[in-house]
């Protein structure tokens, strides 16, 4: 039964499903697909699974803890202590974990005085922060990117010039812990989480006021750090720094600065990339299948992805056999494309690397709005930088398709309801929901209602979500069931190896009621499953 | 819809921020788009018919990114261009030195390709003379000396853009007639090579 669950705690690897008695095992093929859904849905049967098997649309992995995962830095394991020697030189031995509590009093004193003497520095641009102030200080998450040579490469708020003392310290922090064999994660001290990541040739820094565990702050440097790669290629990057230790990065990523601040953005405000997981627009099977039957017919040698967004939603994703895309080089196109209003103008040609693809080099992606005005914009995701003309006429020859089998106008609908009210569920205690189908990797969720709809509560609620995932994923106790009460909402989260389910019901709600309200809200999804998820991906 | 036809390819270059992007937005959609500052990314491609006489020329414009992190991937916009339009800011000195830079690339390896420079932001002069950082003669001089046409405009007004991009309309009009005419004409040297080579053929 579904109390029952609540907050029981599972170790790692122990397949939950089978543990409820109840439930029979389900087998994979599209025959098995249950009418109502039961707690033992597993991977591949959940609502919002694709319809074959073997047409995954992502890279495809069992856990969340797989696909963060990251061959040279894994933070999802650090606390596990088994991977820690990744982490370091490999023929060192030994390394611990080292967390300086207390010791960031000295920090402080440290910080102070040489933030003063910035104030004779010139060269603060107009409109920047004065990284004196206090206002500066108290912005809830600060992210600073540094070289090994301790020159700034990117700071969230204020100017790198302002900063270069601090972040010289930084990396004194971090050179002086590995100069003992050590690695510095965090320190925590007054309320603050300073966490460090270090990714050869950059320093990430992360200084959060916020409830966000360790954890989580590394994974969103290691965005931030894609996000770089993702411009520059850590081929480039390594060259560069090994040419000269001392280089001034920005001159490299002059312009780029806005993506990585629409990034962090993202990351306070997006589930999916909490989730690791994308959006679809919601959209009559019918017309998706037209529409992916479009891209796939426009194809050309040497393209490996079609991409078509509504916004931050995904229409459609068409790819190449055997090449699968990962959620974070998506998502860090989604990011590029949202953030640039240069594609609105004609059709854009811009080499990008995707890192979780190959670090090593670009593609050439050829973006272009269908209309000026519309939201739909496809990306073209091309081995040959040679090749634009020819991937110029894919779009064309994708638009006529369109146009004649009339999809263009159920898209055109489509695009003026992107998203659904929450009482559509029918549920009047239920606020608001996520739900990801773990093997489609993409996930639905209605509109955020009035009272989270204003900046700080919208973040305030991803926050929370946050914390229920962060529950379901701890690497050594991880939850399959969380209810939380709380004085201004009741939180439940649920995983099972189909899918992963956040919810937040009125505080007047009782947790029996949530339990049912999940059975009821499974039920709805699988009846809109066709609308709100893409169950036909093709390939070309 | 048919496939896209391109008769000329004019390439957009120069340092960041310059105006390269407001340059093409004013000249294809006769507008200046106020706000913030947005860079381009990578390059953005577009195509324009243009009437000359009584032929259409259709300009592929490509407007590359001004940032030195795309330089290396410059070539593939620039590649087979016959017209550069090199920009530099008015206001801003540092913008030349970066127009030479580009004006000695294509020479070296683009050297068919017709080049004009353009000073950009001209209102602003208009509106303060001591804003001017680069002189108007000191570039004449220069281009002179590299064979370029030279103008200076203002994306903001209007200002002498259309005259610009007629201008290498015209220019390619009547350089693709030269070349025609080439092909054609007839040509002492040549001709008395081939009837050498029938004569030694016999």
């Amino acid at each position: 039964k579904p109390d029952e669950m609540a907050a029981d705690v599972h170790n790692k690897g122990v397949t939950w499903d089978t543990m409820n008695g109840s439930l029979a095992p389900v087998d994979r093929l599209r025959s098995d697909r249950s009418d109502s859904p039961t707690p033992g849905l597993v991977e591949g049967t959940e609502p919002g699974a694709g319809q074959e098997h073997a047409q995954h649309m992502f890279v495809h992995a069992q856990s969340f803890e797989d696909l963060t995962a990251d061959s040279e830095s894994n933070p999802d394991s650090e606390l596990t202590g088994s991977s820690n020697s990744a982490l370091v030189d490999s023929e060192e031995g030994e390394t611990k974990e080292e967390e300086q509590r207390g010791g960031a009093d000295n920090e402080e004193e440290q910080k102070e005085p040489e933030e003063e003497k910035q104030e004779v520095q010139s060269g603060v641009r107009l409109k920047e922060e004065d990284v004196t102030s206090e206002a500066w200080r108290r912005h809830r998450k600060h992210v600073f990117v540094l070289s090994e040579a301790g020159k700034p490469i990117y700071t969230r708020y204020g100017t790198e010039e302002a900063l270069s003392t601090t972040m010289g310290v930084m990396m004194a922090l971090v050179s002086f812990v590995e100069a003992g064999k050590n690695i510095i994660r965090s320190i925590h001290a007054d309320g603050c989480r300073v966490v460090f990541l270090h990714k050869s040739p950059l320093v990430l820094v992360g200084v959060s006021r916020s409830s966000q565990s360790d954890r989580e702050l590394s994974r969103e440097l290691q965005y931030v750090y894609y996000q770089i790669v993702s411009l520059l290629t850590l081929t480039q990057l390594n060259h560069v720094f090994q040419h000269k230790q001392n280089y001034d990065l920005r001159r490299l990523l002059a312009g780029s600065e806005h993506l990585t601040d629409s990034l962090l953005r993202l990351l306070d405000r997006d589930p999916g990339l909490l989730l690791n997981a994308v959006m679809s627009l919601p959209l009559a099977s019918s017309a998706r299948d037209v529409v992916s039957a479009s891209l796939q017919a426009a194809k050309a040698k040497s393209l490996v992805f079609s991409i078509l967004l509504a916004g931050n939603r995904l229409v459609t994703l068409v790819r190449k056999k055997d090449q699968y895309l990962h959620h974070m080089d998506l998502h860090l196109l989604f990011n590029l494309v949202g953030s640039s209003s240069s594609f609105r103008e004609g059709e854009g040609w811009t080499p990008i690397c995707l890192p979780k693809f190959n670090t090593a080099g670009f593609f050439h992606a050829h973006i272009s709005y269908l209309e000026p005005k519309s939201d739909l914009c496809l990306i073209l995701v091309s081995t040959d930088r040679e090749d634009f003309f020819n991937l110029s006429d894919c779009k064309r020859r994708f638009l006529e398709r369109l146009r004649k089998r009339s999809a263009y106008q159920a898209l055109q609908e489509a695009l003026r309801t992107p998203t659904y009210p929450v009482s559509q569920v029918g549920i009047p205690e239920l606020w608001h929901f996520v739900y990801k189908s773990k093997s489609s990797g993409l996930y639905t969720s209605p509109e955020l209602p009035v009272p989270y709809q204003r900046e700080e509560e919208h973040e305030r609620l991803i926050g929370l979500y946050r914390y229920l995932h962060s529950c379901l994923h701890h690497p050594t106790r991880p939850l399959r069931s969380v209810y939380r009460c709380g004085d201004t909402e009741n939180l439940f989260a649920w995983a099972t190896s189909g899918f992963e389910l956040y919810l937040c019901f009125s505080p007047l709600g009782t947790k029996a009621l949530a339990m049912s309200a999940v059975t009821k809200l499974l039920k709805w999804i699988r009846k809109e499953e066709d609308r709100l998820f893409i169950l036909n991906p093709l390939t070309y | 819809m048919t496939a896209m036809r391109v008769d000329a390819k004019v390439v957009m270059l120069g340092k960041e921020s310059v105006g390269k992007t407001s340059l093409v937005e004013r000249y294809v959609h006769h507008r200046f788009l106020v706000g913030p500052y947005q860079n381009t990314i990578g390059a953005a491609f577009v195509a324009k018919p243009i009437n000359v006489g009584d032929k259409v020329i259709t300009l592929g414009i490509w407007d590359t990114a001004g940032s030195e992190r795309y330089e290396a991937m410059s070539r593939i916009y620039y590649r087979g261009a016959r017209a550069a339009i090199v920009c530099y800011d008015l206001t801003d000195s540092s913008s030349f030195s970066r127009a030479r830079f580009w004006v000695k690339e294509l020479q070296t390896f683009e050297e068919h390709c017709k080049i004009y420079l353009c000073g950009t932001k001209n209102d602003l002069i208009e509106a303060d003379r001591s804003a001017r950082q680069v002189d108007y003669h000191d570039v004449q001089d220069f281009a002179d000396e590299i064979g370029a046409q030279h103008f200076e405009t203002s994306s903001k007004t209007g200002n002498n853009v259309d005259e610009l991009f007629m201008k290498i309309a015209e220019d390619f009009s009547n350089s693709a007639f030269e070349l025609m005419q080439d092909e054609k004409g007839v040509d002492l040297g040549q001709k008395k090579d081939s009837y050498l080579y029938t004569c030694c053929h016999h």
